[in-house]
């Protein structure tokens, strides 16, 4: 079983992310921005307010066995330093069912994923 | 109904677009993304560019460079799955690291926001 991984960041900490996420043996990402806002209703600064505040979303697809750890990995890289602050992003995770690689035509399983030969 | 999510080049687009339309896939959405993967891809077919290539370089960043791609999600019925990931691959296939991912992923409803409608009659 695959798992897709998408968190919404700060734009500020994307580099950050995608270096641990490198380090941490998981470079295949997907990147783009998108703006949106949380249960604090935005930013209001005197009467402004901002309520499509720019995120970065990241996408990765991995095994569910290293479901956690990546978790673990993309929350204490991209939470602001501390205690953490509103805006820090979240993370959601949803089922793969199947999953391809073009270049090569091969539908992926776990164990491929792992590198062992299916 | 499943969500069809693939990753594509940027100069594939055109193609893409017209085999899901071929092969009955009006319906989609894309989006601007970068990305990586296992870190195959050979950077130096890129100083081969005359013009833009320093600001290409720059934009990739230092480490795990990112390259601009293509994002695609389509949600189709049970049954187009194996057509839509088909076409997908056929058309975008070079064989080369950096051809993309295709991913399926179940979905639990869809609404139309015209009618109201929900469930397969929602994308059909």
């Amino acid at each position: 079983m695959m798992i897709m991984i998408r968190s919404i960041i700060r734009p500020e900490k994307a580099d950050a992310v995608l270096a641990a996420l490198m380090d941490a043996g998981f470079p295949a990402v997907t990147k783009y921005s998108v703006a949106g806002r949380g249960k604090q209703r935005g930013i209001k600064i005197g009467d402004v307010t901002y309520d499509e505040i720019p995120k970065v979303m990241l996408m990765s697809v991995v095994n569910a066995a290293d479901k956690d750890f990546v978790i673990q990995t993309i929350m204490d890289t991209a939470r602001t330093k501390g205690k953490g602050a509103f805006g820090d992003g979240k993370i959601f995770v949803s089922e793969v069912e199947e999953s391809y690689t073009i270049s090569s035509g091969v539908k992926e399983t776990a164990a491929a994923a792992e590198g062992v030969p299916a | 109904m499943k969500e069809v999510i693939a990753v594509v080049r940027i100069n594939m687009m055109n193609q893409t677009k017209q085999a899901l339309t071929d092969c009955g896939v009006d319906a989609f959405f894309a989006h601007e993304a970068q990305g990586r993967g296992k870190g195959f891809v050979n950077t130096h077919i890129l100083e081969g560019a005359e013009q833009g290539y320093v600001e290409a370089a720059a934009l990739l960043g230092e480490k795990g460079k990112l390259y601009p791609k293509r994002l695609l999600t389509a949600v189709v019925e049970d049954s187009m799955v194996d057509c839509v990931v088909e076409t997908i691959i056929n058309v975008n296939q070079t064989g080369k690291p950096g051809d993309g991912k295709v991913f399926i992923v179940p979905l639990a409803d869809a609404v139309r926001v015209r009618t109201g409608e929900t469930g397969e009659k929602s994308i059909v």
